[in-house]
């Protein structure tokens, strides 16, 4: 019984196997490492928030989605193609940089990070490859990592890579995502090719504002009490809280792509 | 071998009459819908597109798009909320009675929680006793991605702290009978008097 049990379980797991096996197509996806059990440090918070946050181990894309898997994706789902997604789930100009609805042309090469793409997009995107947006501390927590340690912020020639990027406008069209090198966990482009976004990037509260950046408004927020930054040297980490707090679910950028993340399966 | 085989497709029979439960589940909710709401258009930007399920505070599972067909005053908060929620709901109740009494009858008044966990029907529920919201008022608990979900679409920040409380914006948006955003007031400083305008513009 026990064994015919086993052998009738074995088959729908074959056969959910098969199911997304057709759903993967013939693109190649990207890697995903395991990063290890850490704390996300982060840069602004309230009176009330913990100044490092724990964040348990989980599994990230080593590289930003691709278009051609982005492609693959809206092959598979119309109601995300150019000309047929809701604009409430994404504004103009999005996949702007295709030729059409399912044509890459020479302005979106097939192995380059896919940009343009909404929240929305990128959170179906990932719910259809069985994977999800990492979190703000997860994405933190992989690009805290420098090139050959754990900590960035004690390698100078990391810190100032990451600071480069800001100075050298975006190359269009894009270089091929996974070009870049790895981190100390084996994660690439996390800096230098694109933006990328995170699930939960509503939660910068800083508003996007420019008169108004320095904190928070206290009118929009409720418990706008203290806020304190922690590494005030960590430029990057402001850029991007910055950005991140600028951003809506339906915004389409030319730069901001993203990358999928996974839990483990003993993880909460 | 044979035994094995049906073995097998019996488990899948039971999988896809699970399948076919959840459906009937479904259609339930969509049936009621019909029947109570008038028969608007659901444009590609209304919110009555998305097929997230929520909790009442009576214990049903309503979709959003019960909604429609009749203006909408919503918004965000979390029960436990002891700064910014009580002015927040407290000004839905000032345009709502800002409103004329025929304008009044005809709009609904929606508070979703942010609380996943603490936000049950059931907390929602004394939450309304003790606040003294009448029936005009529907107040839905939901998952995270739910939450999260409608929270991207109105614009909504949100953000839990160490302590449990909820940092958020303070956002009353204005839902037209088709479920598209007629009008949003961000902040506890501007009027409600452009709020109660658009909601009379559209209980006409």
């Amino acid at each position: 019984m026990k064994r015919l049990l086993c052998f009738s379980i074995a088959c729908m797991l074959a056969l959910g196997a098969s199911g997304a096996g057709a759903q993967a197509g013939a693109v190649a996806r990207a890697d995903m490492v395991v990063i290890p059990a850490g704390e996300y440090v982060p840069l602004l918070r309230g009176k009330d928030d913990l100044a490092r946050v724990p964040v348990t181990a989980f599994r990230l894309d080593v590289r930003p989605v691709t278009n051609a898997e982005f492609l693959a994706f809206v092959r598979e789902n119309p109601k995300w193609r150019r000309s047929r997604v809701s604009p409430l789930f994404a504004d103009e100009g999005y996949l702007g940089d295709w030729a059409g609805d399912l044509e890459l042309g020479a302005a979106a090469p097939a192995e380059a990070p896919v940009v343009r793409v909404s929240w929305f997009a990128a959170r179906a995107y990932a719910a259809w490859v069985g994977k999800r947006l990492p979190t703000t501390a997860e994405w933190e927590r992989a690009i805290a990592a420098g090139y050959t340690t754990a900590d960035g912020a004690s390698e100078p020639a990391y810190r100032a890579d990451l600071l480069e990027w800001f100075a050298r406008p975006s190359p269009s069209p894009l270089p091929a995502a996974g070009s870049g090198r790895a981190n100390f966990f084996g994660v690439r482009d996390l800096s230098g090719l694109v933006w990328e976004w995170v699930a939960d990037f509503n939660t910068a509260l800083v508003t996007g504002e420019s008169r108004a950046d320095t904190g928070l408004d206290r009118n929009l927020f409720c418990g706008a009490g203290a806020i304190g930054a922690g590494d005030l040297t960590n430029y990057p980490a402001f850029m991007r809280a910055g950005f991140r707090s600028s951003l809506r679910a339906s915004y389409v950028v030319p730069n901001l792509g993203f990358r999928c993340a996974q839990s483990l399966p003993n993880s909460p | 071998m044979k035994t094995k085989t049906l073995l097998c497709v019996a488990a899948l029979l039971a999988a896809t009459l699970r399948a076919e439960e959840k459906k009937s589940c479904c259609d339930a909710c969509c049936a009621a819908e019909k029947s109570s709401a008038v028969a608007v258009p659901v444009s590609d930007r209304s919110l009555y597109q998305l097929d997230a399920a929520w909790t009442d505070d009576a214990g049903q599972r309503v979709a959003l798009a019960s909604l429609r067909g009749q203006p909408v005053v919503l918004a965000m908060f979390f029960a436990s909320c002891e700064y910014a929620c009580p002015i927040l709901v407290h000004d839905m109740q000032r345009l709502r009675d800002a409103l004329p009494a025929e304008a009044r009858a005809k709009t609904r008044f929606v508070l979703v929680s942010f609380d996943t966990v603490r936000d049950t029907p059931a907390a929602l529920h004394a939450y309304r006793e003790r606040s003294q919201l009448d029936a005009s008022w529907t107040l839905l608990h939901g998952d995270a991605d739910a939450v999260q979900e409608l929270a991207m679409l109105l614009g909504v920040k949100y953000k839990q702290d160490a302590r449990g409380q909820f940092s958020h914006s303070n956002l009353i948006t204005v839902l037209n009978a088709g479920g598209e955003i007629a009008h949003q007031r961000n902040g506890l400083q501007g009027e409600i008097a452009e709020a109660a305008r658009a909601v009379v513009a559209l209980a006409k």
